[in-house]
């Protein structure tokens, strides 16, 4: 039998709500020491990626957010059976639990900032061709002139990169007073300055939404995307598989 | 079917759209074929080179930006720069390859270039 994971919860004990998986089968929690694997029953193969089979995956996670810690697994993780995860918790009950430890209480909010690339480029190179900016290579033959283009092309790149730096200094130096943690991705394409995610205790959400709005306002010719509050997707650091020992039909608690 | 997280924008088109360019550069399923199996070599290699020659030209760069370089050798920099530029277009032609496709995603290490 196939068992669809939704996560890592902090509690062994029974779901008490009633919440579906994708067959329509009861989702519960699969025990292991004091913690468990949330995971409904699946028989027949994993159908292909849907809208619908994403949000309802998300429903299921946002559920299980209310009442636990959880760290949910990459979408569609399945195990073919009870002793797969058995045997995967074995492997992995120390970090799971340092996780749901550091995050406990957490959740995600992610930011995504759009800025006026063109524009930004555009006044560079107006600025440049005032004269301001001195080449050291004077014109002369094929060669120098592709050395010469190639080194305006690296002097725009440059002061293009330190102005979005800039800019993102600002915004993070602000979103972090409320964060406990952060992920951030600089200038993914030209026009997608950031793509961030923030770890934020519950109790402070609000005023990070605050936050970002003062941080919007403060930006226009910007544009922004605020999502949450998600379950820590990009906060659980799983490293490799950590020694264990192994002896048949007994679980092997590595808590101390 | 509930969903309580907000996703707030005035602009989803062009997150869309920017989101989208930094899809994986990798497939999800390898669709392997022995028509593909050349380009698929051919993207791979090129895409190496290309790192190795954005390298190049960025360090020749910063050496002529420090003034570090005589005329001659800026001479013979460009001669070089240009001639592996044309190389690089040729054999891109010559493989049916983009700019965008001579990429290569590191998972959480992001992508290549």
């Amino acid at each position: 039998m196939t068992l669809y994971t939704y996560g890592i919860i902090d509690s062994s004990d029974q779901i008490k709500e009633s919440i579906y998986g994708p067959e329509g089968s009861g989702v519960y929690n699969i025990p292991y020491c004091d913690i468990g694997v949330v995971v409904a029953e699946l028989n027949e193969p994993v159908q292909n990626v849907s809208k619908s089979s994403v949000l309802a995956h998300e429903e299921v996670i946002e559920r299980l957010m209310e009442h636990f810690t959880i760290l949910p697994v990459k979408f569609h993780t399945v195990f073919d059976g009870r002793n797969s995860i058995l045997s995967m918790m074995q492997s992995y009950y120390k970090h799971f639990k340092d996780n749901l430890n550091r995050l406990r209480d957490k959740v995600e909010f992610g930011i995504k900032v759009i800025w006026p690339a063109d524009k930004i480029k555009k006044s560079i190179r107006n600025s440049r061709k005032k004269g301001e900016h001195e080449m050291p290579i004077p014109d002369g033959s094929l060669n120098k002139n592709f050395v010469r283009k190639k080194l305006e092309k690296y002097k725009i790149n440059e002061e293009f990169e330190q102005k979005a730096y800039k800019f993102i200094n600002v915004m993070d130096i602000f979103f972090s007073k409320f964060a406990a943690e952060k992920v951030l991705k600089k200038l993914k394409t030209e026009n997608l300055l950031l793509d961030a995610a923030y770890l934020i205790d519950k109790d402070r959400q609000a005023d990070f939404k605050k936050a970002f709005e003062h941080i919007k306002n403060a930006h226009t010719g910007f544009k922004f995307l605020f999502s949450g509050p998600w379950p820590p997707y990009n906060f659980v650091i799983c490293r490799r598989k950590v020694s264990y020992l192994k002896i048949p039909n007994k679980k092997i608690c590595l808590i101390k | 079917m509930t969903i309580n997280s907000l996703v707030e924008t005035d602009f989803p088109e062009e997150f869309i759209e920017e989101m989208g360019k930094t899809d994986d550069a990798l497939p999800k399923k390898i669709d392997a074929n022995p028509e593909n199996v050349e380009k698929g070599l051919a993207k791979l290699v090129l895409t190496l080179i290309e790192l190795i020659r954005k390298l190049l030209e960025k360090q020749a760069m910063r050496r002529v930006e420090t003034g570090s370089l005589s005329e001659e050798e800026i001479e013979r920099v460009g001669e070089t720069l240009l001639k592996l530029e044309n190389k690089m277009k040729e054999l891109k032609q010559i493989f049916g390859l983009k700019d965008e496709e001579l990429n290569l995603n590191l998972g959480p290490l992001g992508d290549l270039m």
